[in-house]
């Protein structure tokens, strides 16, 4: 890459070169990967969102043409992915807060002194997260479903799976799937504590619940604010858990989530329009997650 | 001399000009055509995906019988469950199978596509036109004169599956139209049972109730599509349904799944209009009920009427881009008209032949013992005569059953009603249509 006759006159400078060529080399293969399966699909995406097609006559042959942003005209009009993204929005809004507080709640409870047995807690806390997504949807499934539950004395009379309440078996599928997650990620967090702190508590009096309050929590709080970026994240990219529950309930449309939008657009198939539905979903996505970073960081601030 | 060589000069410009006619005016025709489809030299290696149960035995006899084309079989999901999308995704990355198996109503979808190869230009397959049933080429066809854009392997002429014990046990006498049907339904709802399940997701089943109507959904005049779901045909079968859905005559568990099976299985649920493949799907969705069904011809919309809907009913097509359309299309038309094949696949998969000779194949003549021994193909034969031979699908169908599919699941959980969902469907349909600039009226 660069002259080696002038970087061999400087002995130090050489040095840096090698270093480049090593740092070079342990990137490779991170960079290849990263282009090859992430940059350029992602291009790809946003390339093919940018194609219209044309055709004559109702046979006529397709012919894809550059057609700038026509397609996002169209996502924009379109009410079941907007639909769609509200009931995400309003999964996570219920969702999210519950989950992390359910983690964070077992979190502190495996972390405090008074629990007994907390090696089997802790497995059995994460195991869920252990079972694939969609096992887990097709087990909570069966024990939803009316006829086929163990539970069938409270399935036939509260429909888990109708229009008002799929929703929030869905969420609670995919709770009981990540909690586990979520406080393993607080759990070590809270163990990265140094015990003179909770030392220093205990001599000025504070007992378990207000270290817990006073302490561990805004001690972790980065902690939470990762877990509940990714579960922004996770809601707005649902996708396994109701594609398995169409198979057990009616109330889930094919436009259920915006991904399931985007997989229903694309077997039309119109991959232009799932395409921009796509970037569109990423790039709110991405400004979700962000503006919630900034937010937090402001208090943090205060 | 002269004149004579003069007289060969004038020939032979005069033979140029017409070989040069020819070459222009029958660009089109058979020189070209045989070109399209010749055959390959050496061995040549053929890929097929389909979902047809036990199709891997009628393709290991081709493969013993032709050393020179061997076929690699892919079995996958059915259609819509995900086999169709896969095919999309591979004829855009340009790495499709040679063949397909594609139901008559994605055929158009394909077309519009671009992905289908013409296999009309093979002269055994324009040939093969009289060996099948006439309305089952009518679909290959696409409206065309010359253009066949897949064989025909099966129809699905529906009639009435039901449980004999269970009817005469109670009395109920087998209903012959569509009024009855509701009668004969409430005295099963006041024995504790459901006559049928009302599928929310076989927009198919529901279209063969239209076309059985003699409605029509789509039609294409080669400038410009119409679509048409909201017809007094569909109308009619859409507000029969939504009576008997809101007066809880019907049971409305999603088709197809583990509760479905165990809803006929447990004997909650009597009768399900269904096509000739149908046979199968209760001798395996519901084994404890063997010997106890019966088969019956469709119930009418008017007393003494004889019309059949059809319910599926699939082809085998080439795919753009193949290497072999010769050697695709000689297997194509084995596969689906050879007595060898017709019987295997009958026998593995209750596949009904499109071919008018298929129809009297053995097989198709025995007592099926699920049924209790009854012939219930000849019910079948008649209703295949019977189906309206003009019904057109359209070129979006994947989109128009899933949105039309998303209304009837918000009709049966009281949202709306059957007819909305086809409102509905009708307008998404139309603009699905625009969103890829097919040509439609509205």
């Amino acid at each position: 890459m660069t002259t080696t006759s002038t970087v061999a006159a400087v002995p130090r400078r050489r040095r840096v070169v090698q270093h480049k060529r090593a740092i070079a080399f342990f990137i490779l293969p991170f960079g290849v990967l990263f282009t090859l399966f992430y940059l350029i699909p992602i291009g790809y995406a946003i390339y093919q969102s940018m194609l219209v097609v044309e055709r004559d006559g109702t046979f006529g042959e397709a012919q894809e043409v550059f057609g700038w942003f026509q397609q996002y005209v169209l996502v924009f009009q379109n009410g079941p992915f907007w639909r769609s993204v509200g009931r995400v929005l309003l999964f996570g809004i219920v969702q999210v807060p519950v989950m992390l507080g359910l983690a964070l709640l077992f979190a502190l409870l495996l972390d405090s002194p008074l629990v007994r047995g907390k090696k089997f807690f802790r497995l059995a806390f994460f195991v869920p997260y252990a079972v694939p997504g969609v096992i887990a949807a097709i087990m909570w499934g069966f024990l939803f479903s009316p006829n086929l539950s163990p539970f069938t004395a409270v399935t036939k009379n509260i429909d888990f799976l109708g229009a008002d309440l799929v929703l929030w078996s869905i969420a609670n599928v995919v709770t009981w799937v990540f909690v586990g997650y979520n406080m393993l990620i607080i759990y070590s967090s809270l163990l990265a504590i140094p015990t003179e702190i909770y030392e220093a508590a205990r001599l000025d009096g504070a007992g378990q619940a207000r270290i817990a309050w006073s302490i561990k929590i805004p001690l972790v709080r980065p902690a939470i604010v990762l877990t509940a970026i990714f579960s922004i994240i996770g809601t707005l990219q649902l996708l396994a858990e109701p594609q398995v529950f169409r198979s057990f309930s009616s109330a889930v449309t094919n436009t259920f989530t915006p991904n399931m939008t985007v997989y229903a657009t694309a077997s039309v198939p119109n991959a232009s329009l799932a395409a921009a539905f796509s970037v569109v979903l990423a790039l709110a996505t991405f400004i979700l997650s962000f503006t919630f970073l900034k937010f937090t960081q402001r208090k943090e601030a205060e | 001399m002269q004149h004579m060589k003069r007289a060969a000069g004038v020939v032979l410009l005069a033979t140029l000009a017409l070989a040069g006619c020819s070459a222009t005016g029958g660009g089109d025709g058979t020189a070209a055509d045989a070109d399209a489809c010749k055959p390959s030299t050496g061995k040549v290696d053929l890929e097929f995906t389909s979902w047809i149960p036990g199709i891997e035995d009628a393709v290991a006899l081709w493969n013993s019988e032709n050393p020179d084309i061997q076929v690699k079989v892919q079995t996958g999901p059915n259609g819509n469950s995900g086999t169709y999308q896969n095919f999309f995704n591979q004829l855009k990355a340009g790495n499709a199978p040679d063949l397909g198996q594609i139901e008559y109503d994605a055929l158009p979808n394909f077309r519009v596509q671009d992905g289908l190869e013409d296999i009309g230009v093979c002269s055994e397959v324009a040939e093969a036109k009289d060996s099948f049933v006439p309305w089952t080429w009518g679909q290959v066809t696409l409206g065309t004169d010359k253009s066949v854009y897949g064989v025909p392997q099966d129809s699905g002429p529906m009639a009435l599956f039901y449980r004999s014990d269970l009817f005469e046990a109670n009395n109920i006498p087998v209903p012959t139209t569509w009024a009855e049907y509701k009668d004969a339904a409430k005295k099963v709802r006041a024995a504790g049972g459901y006559i049928t399940n009302f599928s929310q997701s076989d927009i198919n089943q529901f279209a063969g109730f239209v076309w059985q109507a003699d409605g029509q959904w789509f039609q294409n005049n080669g400038d410009e599509w119409t679509v048409d779901l909201t017809s007094d045909a569909s109308k009619q079968v859409a507000d029969y349904w939504q009576e008997l859905i809101d007066e809880d005559l019907v049971s409305t568990v999603p088709a197809w799944t583990d509760e479905w099976n165990n809803a006929y299985n447990s004997g909650n649920v009597w009768s399900w209009n269904s096509a000739v493949w149908g046979a199968n799907s209760i001798a395996s969705g519901a084994p404890d009920t063997a010997g106890k069904w019966s088969v019956a011809p469709a119930p009418q919309w008017n007393a003494g009427e004889e019309k059949a809907g059809n319910w599926g009913g699939s082809s085998v097509a080439v795919f753009k881009g193949t290497d072999h359309l010769y050697e695709a299309s000689k297997f194509a038309l084995w596969l689906n008209t050879s007595d060898e094949s017709l019987t295997l696949l009958n026998k593995s998969a209750n596949i009904y032949p499109a071919t008018t000779e298929g129809l009297s194949l053995p097989s198709l003549q025995e007592g099926v013992e699920f049924y209790g021994g009854q012939k219930i193909y000849d019910v079948f034969a008649d209703a295949a005569t019977q189906v309206n031979p003009d019904f057109v699908w359209g070129p979006t169908m994947t989109q128009t059953y899933a949105d039309v599919s998303d209304g009837f699941k918000a009709a049966v959980t009281g949202d709306g009603t059957l007819f909305d969902a086809l409102t509905d469907g009708q307008k998404s349909t139309i603009d699905a249509m625009k969103a890829q600039s097919i040509p439609v009226k509205g």
